[in-house]
């Protein structure tokens, strides 16, 4: 189309055939009808991006059977230390009989094949038989962001700088438009600095579409009050009756608004038309929220969680961080979150001295990746494994059903560069867990030359393997065998 | 060779006698004639690296449509356009077209899209609807709402791109996280607006300082009541004023009696006062906000009183530490800071610390006084201004909350509300009556309401004539001039029907100009435009420039740059948006641009750039001299910061700004997999040397090379400004390893200079040629040659940022004719300024289809 832009071309895989019906039957005037019976909670109270339906086992929606599967997209920034060819992929060439410069690579071997573990992936030696490696993957959309940007489309492969234009879709929320209704909130999403960051400098990962980022929360004491205190110590009754006006007044907003739209110039009322959807949504998770004042919120112990830490600690808060994503799982408040951990831009908050207080380097942590000073830029990967192997661990030491909470839950490791200049291609990719939604672990894959695949198939896998039917998202080309059974 | 200067010539040649000066007959549209004569043209001279052979920079010409009416990859044939009109392609390694065979091709060209821009717009208008910007919100809140109220920290930030304005329209987009906060915030301020009937008691707090001498420590010989530069020394005012119990909304007032001492015959001390936490600590969770500063000029024994305010509301509390069990009371702290800076504090690193600074001015500080809320008028004007006083209040409620809802409407929207728009707030205002009680709760919570409608947060422009387009255009007018909503005039002017006039509307945009919320605009769009944010983020190499940031010393913060005071990158960033307002109020050529007579400065400023005789804080015109290498935007230390590495220069950082920013070209993005040059070099001091080495290697690569040679050269001739934004015409010595600075052995000024000079010994190398045009050697040819053959794309360039900036989206090739315009007026006086903005506004692009009718 010649006119100002094209609106994004490639269609987000977000809707099934049958989220779509659910959308059609659900008409929002029959929801609201149905919201003044059941009353609900104050407009502004949840944050949490759509509220859910039902809490745990013991709420499932009628007809929801089987156990509850999970997934979290968890990031680091920088990249991570590949001492080996251009990015990151061994040189072949390379003699290095002892494989010594393997030892500090993220990399836990050098050959694609069964795992065994050098220094820097040390923490994941015990969950060798619950992870894989999946090396030279990478996000066409993201090639043409640059190093210190290509973090934006990691969880969503969006296009941006292309026929996209914007930021879309990430893979948290395709799965929480599916099944978000199950759990009382759709999805958690986290990061250490919180806010949605902007263009080219994103603070999340999550999107819910094209250019809609979802706020991501970073202070442990504010997501813990979101996820298990959400009445801030109001009464259900009295949350009830302010929800209940709450939809009278949206009501009253989008029909103000739709006569508005209709004195619009046609090409504005696209515009408005976007504002009404997001009153809607609104609307909804107002609708949502009074039904699940309906189900008790569950009861948490706290002891042993240290809400009130700070970046100052960067363990400490990295594993509350990962806690309250285990006990969001653990309750079933949620199946899908995203965190960020670490971003690119963050030269203005505290992560920008994680590697001072963790390993008393002496400079920006961002530097680690630059200057490649082996020790440390090995020493500070393995830190972040043993925070991530902590919640793998945590996850596992977790009765389920057979087996334990790892086996159904998906954990997305990863970064979106892999080496000292940031590229934009070949990440470091770890996956964990979901050895009962049909994963094979104990490999390192590598997908180079003749078997390059776009990272996006391992989302279709992903999203495949709990539920949701799709075929493609963003650029894929198709499942992911390699590391399915 | 075709030079540019040949093409303006030939450019202005047509414009008098149109099609006939070189006897080339012009192509006729349609595809025949792009078979017959277009087609031979990139066969000849483009298709052997854009065809199927090559595609280099992504563009292949074989395959373009050559039936430009059906709209089809036109984006492209822009770009074709551009490249050949600027005379950038063919390379000149190439086989050249002469002017006359180019330019029946560029008319070709210019006529089918012309065709087809007329068909199209007649069809479907380009989307202009958006959202306000986080800044236009926050400004709309103050001038709505006559509350000043930091708004924006709870809202998601603006799609933010460089060199791109974060209000373009394709990118605003909205979202339910998005109203919901939209809402949260309206219910902030909506609190603050309306104010509970009973008058609130109102805090008062007082301390005193006597004169006496301080005897604590290293505080020795400085007065209990006097502040030194930075310096926060117990029992001193420079300490803070702790106060408790305080009210946590409404308006506060700070008084206090201040004077200064001058013991090295300055004349101005700028006193700042932050509030906020306690600076006194040693911790990284403080957090301040500033609240004024005042410019101390009278001797101890003549103080004046001065007074300063705000908002309660924006400055942060430090909330009361648990301590055995119970909570201590909140605090803020309010603390003046001595920030007198005339560039020589860091000549000793030790300086800053008292009483190293004997000769220094101190301020002297007698008493300050707190007082919040200011309730002398009570309820507060802003309240009023909503919920008027009248007798209808209390004969007839319903049609007094009619009567609220339709004033206030009236101003969030911009626009007279219709009778519907307000019968339906009415109805929302009786759902929540019951419930809230009070008018003044259940206004705030209606009026917040209001403040989450469409017609409050977008941008729209209205179909037929339902509603005034006028009041578009008000609109329109203050968001770009002012960030902010109408006044009362615009309004009025609106509503008369005078405002479309190009006259009245001249004047209005004078006015507009004039007016201090003009700032909010320069400010704004200077800092988009010309990328200067990143400056604040690129680490200084502190080895290399010990003398240039002011860092903490000691304690665990030791080593990071002292926070909570104005630093010199704030002020070069002051500089540069000052100067852009100085162009503007002079109404002078965008020429200066590239070259003044004059540059913005303060002290600070002064010092770092070499120049004498610039006393205080305030930044001004100063004239200055071709020894100072200043002059224009091209040596403002914001640019030159921006894009160096901290260490060294960064040629190919410096030439896409001035390609993007200044000459207006779209630079792209180099290819994924080359290493960045920031990463091989210019860590170090000794790597630092060998950026020029780089991008000769770089340059060898032919993939590489193909952009390389129409970069590099424009970045060269910077190489004399170091990375601080200094003249720095010599260098250490190529291939020498150079000793590193010692903080101990080179201690002060003279130890720096010692070691500065006995590192650099050689000349930099800044010459090169530039692409289509002559050697150039360092800043001044440089300059000279912007001005003797770029001038033309320069203010094109101004004009389209400015345009682009004004109407919230992208210009595309339909802009071309109406850009065309306004450039051939603003070049008949001369490229001014301020006319350029006037006949921006009085453009048909800017004033929307409408005017058209």
């Amino acid at each position: 189309m010649p006119s100002a832009k094209a609106p994004p071309s490639v269609a987000p895989p977000t809707t099934s055939n049958e989220t779509q019906e659910v959308m059609k039957h659900k008409s929002w005037h029959l929801d609201r009808r149905e919201l003044l019976k059941g009353g609900g909670v104050a407009l502004a109270l949840p944050l949490l991006n759509g509220m859910g339906k039902a809490m745990g086992a013991m709420s499932k929606a009628p007809g929801e059977g089987g156990m509850p599967k999970r997934m979290l997209v968890s990031y680091f920034a920088y990249g991570a230390y590949m001492p080996d060819g251009p990015s990151g992929v061994p040189a072949r060439k390379k003699n290095d009989p002892k494989n010594e410069h393997h030892q500090w690579s993220w990399w836990p071997c050098k050959d694609a094949g069964p795992l065994s573990f050098n220094k820097s992936s040390a923490p994941f030696a015990l969950l060798k038989d619950n992870i894989s490696y999946l090396r030279g993957l990478d996000h066409a959309g993201g090639w043409k962001l640059g190093g210190h940007s290509s973090g934006d489309v990691f969880a969503t492969g969006a296009d941006m700088m292309g026929a996209e234009k914007t930021n879309n879709i990430s893979i948290d929320q395709v799965a929480a438009q599916r099944h978000g209704h199950k759990t009382r909130y759709s999805a958690l999403v986290l990061g250490t600095e919180g806010g949605t960051g902007s263009y080219g400098s994103c603070k999340t990962l999550s999107h819910r579409g094209p250019g809609r980022p979802i706020l991501s929360m970073h202070k442990p004491q504010e997501i813990f009050n979101r996820l298990f205190n959400p009445y801030a110590g109001k009464g259900v009754e009295q949350v009830r009756a302010g929800l209940k006006r709450d939809a009278s007044i949206l009501d009253l907003v989008l029909e103000h608004s739709q006569s508005f739209k209709n004195r619009l110039g046609r090409q504005d009322q696209g515009k408005v038309d976007e504002y009404l959807d997001s009153i809607r949504a609104l609307e909804q998770r107002v609708e949502r929220t009074s039904k699940w004042s309906h189900q008790p919120l569950p009861e948490i112990d706290t002891k042993g969680l240290n809400l009130e830490v700070s970046h100052k600690d960067p363990e400490e808060y990295i594993r509350c961080m990962y806690d309250l994503i285990y006990l969001a799982f653990q309750t079933d408040s949620t199946r899908f979150a995203t965190l960020m951990l670490e971003s690119e831009q963050s030269s203005s908050s505290e992560m920008w001295n994680y590697a001072t207080y963790v390993l008393g380097y002496k400079g920006a942590t961002h530097d680690i990746a630059h200057k490649r000073p082996a020790d440390y830029s090995g020493q500070w990967d393995q830190w972040r494994a043993k925070q991530h192997a902590y919640f793998l661990q945590r996850l596992r030491d977790t009765p389920e059903g057979d087996g334990n909470m790892l086996d159904r839950t998906l954990v997305l490791w990863g970064s979106a560069h892999p080496h000292a200049s940031h590229s934009t291609k070949n990440y470091p990719i770890q996956l964990a867990g979901g050895s009962k939604l049909g994963f094979r672990h104990g490999h390192l894959h590598e997908f180079v030359g003749a078997k390059k695949v776009p990272l996006t198939n391992l989302f279709v896998s992903m999203l495949n393997a709990v539920d949701v039917p799709v075929k493609k998202f963003a650029d894929s080309t198709g499942p992911m065998t390699e590391v399915l059974r | 060779m075709t030079s540019w200067s040949q093409a303006i010539v030939f450019f202005q040649l047509t414009l008098l006698c149109p099609l006939v000066a070189f006897g080339a007959t012009p192509i006729a549209p349609g595809t025949d004639e792009y078979d017959a004569r277009v087609r031979p043209f990139f066969k000849a001279y483009c298709i052997k690296c854009h065809g199927p052979d090559n595609s280099k920079g992504g563009l292949t010409l074989h395959t373009l449509d050559g039936d430009l009416a059906s709209g089809r990859g036109l984006e492209r044939w822009e770009d074709v356009l551009e490249a050949l009109e600027s005379v950038e392609m063919p390379p000149e390694d190439e086989p050249q077209p002469d002017e006359a065979e180019r330019k029946v091709v560029t008319d070709w060209i210019n006529k089918g899209l012309g065709i087809y821009v007329e068909k199209a717009s007649r069809e479907a208008p380009a989307t202009t609807a958006r959202r306000l910007t986080n800044f236009e919100y926050e400004n709309t809140m103050r001038d709505l709402l006559d509350v000043d109220l930091n708004l924006i920290q709870d809202l998601p930030k603006d799609p933010l791109k460089p060199y791109h304005f974060n209000n373009t329209a394709e990118f605003m987009l909205l979202g339910p996280e998005q109203i919901d906060r939209y809402l949260q915030v309206a219910r902030t301020a909506m609190a603050s607006a309306i104010v509970d009937p009973e008058k609130p008691e109102t805090h008062k707090s007082r301390q005193e300082w006597d004169s006496g001498e301080s005897n604590k420590g290293f505080a020795k010989s400085l007065n209990r009541n006097e502040i030194a530069i930075q310096n926060s020394r117990r029992g001193t005012p420079g300490q803070g004023m702790g106060v408790r119990d305080f009210p946590r909304t409404g308006e506060f007032r700070i008084r206090f009696q201040a004077s200064a001492v001058f013991p090295n015959g300055a004349t101005e001390l700028p006193l700042r006062f932050v509030m906020g936490y306690s600076l006194n600590i040693n911790s990284s969770t403080q957090e301040v906000t500033p609240v004024g500063v005042v410019h101390l000029r009278s001797p101890r024994d003549n103080p004046q009183i001065y007074e300063l305010g705000g908002r309660i509301e924006n400055y942060p509390v430090q909330l009361g530490k648990v301590h055995k069990g119970k909570r201590r009371p909140d605090t803020l702290t309010i603390t003046p800071q001595n920030i007198y800076d005339d560039g020589t504090l860091n000549d000793d690193n030790r300086f800053l610390y008292w009483p190293r600074q004997p000769d220094m001015p101190r301020a002297v500080i007698d008493w300050i006084e707190f007082e919040a809320p200011i309730t002398e008028v009570w309820p507060p004007e802003h309240h009023t201004r909503i919920l008027f006083d009248s007798p209808l209040r209390q004969s007839e409620p319903r049609k007094y909350v009619h009567e609220v809802l339709s004033r206030f409407m009236s101003r969030a929207y911009r626009r007279p509300a219709t009778t519907e728009e307000v019968n339906r707030f009415l109805k929302v205002h009786d759902l929540l009556k019951p419930e809230l009680g009070t008018i003044e709760a259940t206004m705030r919570e209606t009026l917040a309401m209001v403040l989450v409608t469409p017609q409050f947060l977008l941008h729209t422009k209205a179909d037929g004539e339902v509603i005034g387009h006028e009041f578009e255009l008000a609109s329109a007018l203050s968001y770009f001039l002012w960030g902010s909503m109408p006044d009362k005039e615009l309004i009025e002017l609106a509503s008369s029907g005078d405002l479309n006039d190009s006259a009245v509307l001249a004047k209005q945009v004078r006015r507009m100009l004039a007016d201090p919320r003009s700032n909010d605009f320069v400010s704004n769009f200077t800092n988009q435009w010309l990328s200067l944010p990143k400056m604040k983020t690129v680490p200084i190499n502190r080895d290399l420039f010990p003398r240039f940031l002011y860092y903490v010393e000691a304690g665990e913060r030791a080593g990071t740059e002292k926070p909570y005071i104005p630093t010199i990158r704030d002020h070069m960033i002051d500089e540069t948006v000052a100067f852009i307002a100085e162009l503007i109020r002079r109404n002078a050529s965008v020429t200066n641009l590239v070259d003044s007579d004059f540059a913005m400065l303060n002290q600070p400023l002064a010092a770092h750039y070499g120049v004498e005789g610039v006393e205080g804080h305030r930044i001004r015109p100063v004239p200055i001299k071709p020894d100072h290498h200043l002059g224009g935007l091209l040596t403002h230390g914001s640019v030159l910061i921006g894009n160096g590495t901290g260490s060294a220069p960064h040629p190919i950082y410096r030439a896409v700004w001035l390609r993007e920013a200044i000459l207006g070209d779209q630079v792209k993005a180099p290819p994924a997999e080359v290493p960045a040059l920031t990463d091989s070099a210019g860590d170090s001091a000794e790597q630092a040397l060998s950026i020029k080495d780089l991008l000769a290697k770089h340059r060898t690569v032919e993939s590489c090379n193909d952009c390389h040679v129409r970069l590099d050269p424009w970045g060269i001739p910077f190489e004399r400004y170091n990375a601080i934004g200094k003249y720095q015409p010599l260098v250490p010595k190529e291939g020498t390893r150079v000793r590193g600075f010692d903080k101990k052995k080179d201690n002060d000024l003279a130890g720096y200079t010692e070691y500065v000079e006995s590192v650099n010994m050689q000349e930099v190398q800044a010459n090169a040629r530039v692409p289509h045009g002559p050697n150039v050697d360092s800043m001044p040819q440089l300059k000279a040659h912007l001005l003797k053959s770029r001038k033309h794309d320069i203010a094109e360039n101004v004009i389209r940022r400015l345009l682009t900036y004004g109407i919230g989206r992208e210009l595309n090739y339909r802009d071309r004719s109406d850009v065309e315009k306004i450039l051939s007026l603003s070049r008949e006086n001369g490229f001014l300024l301020q006319d350029m903005i006037v006949a921006i506004c009085q453009s048909s692009t800017f004033r929307g289809a409408t005017n058209n009718k």
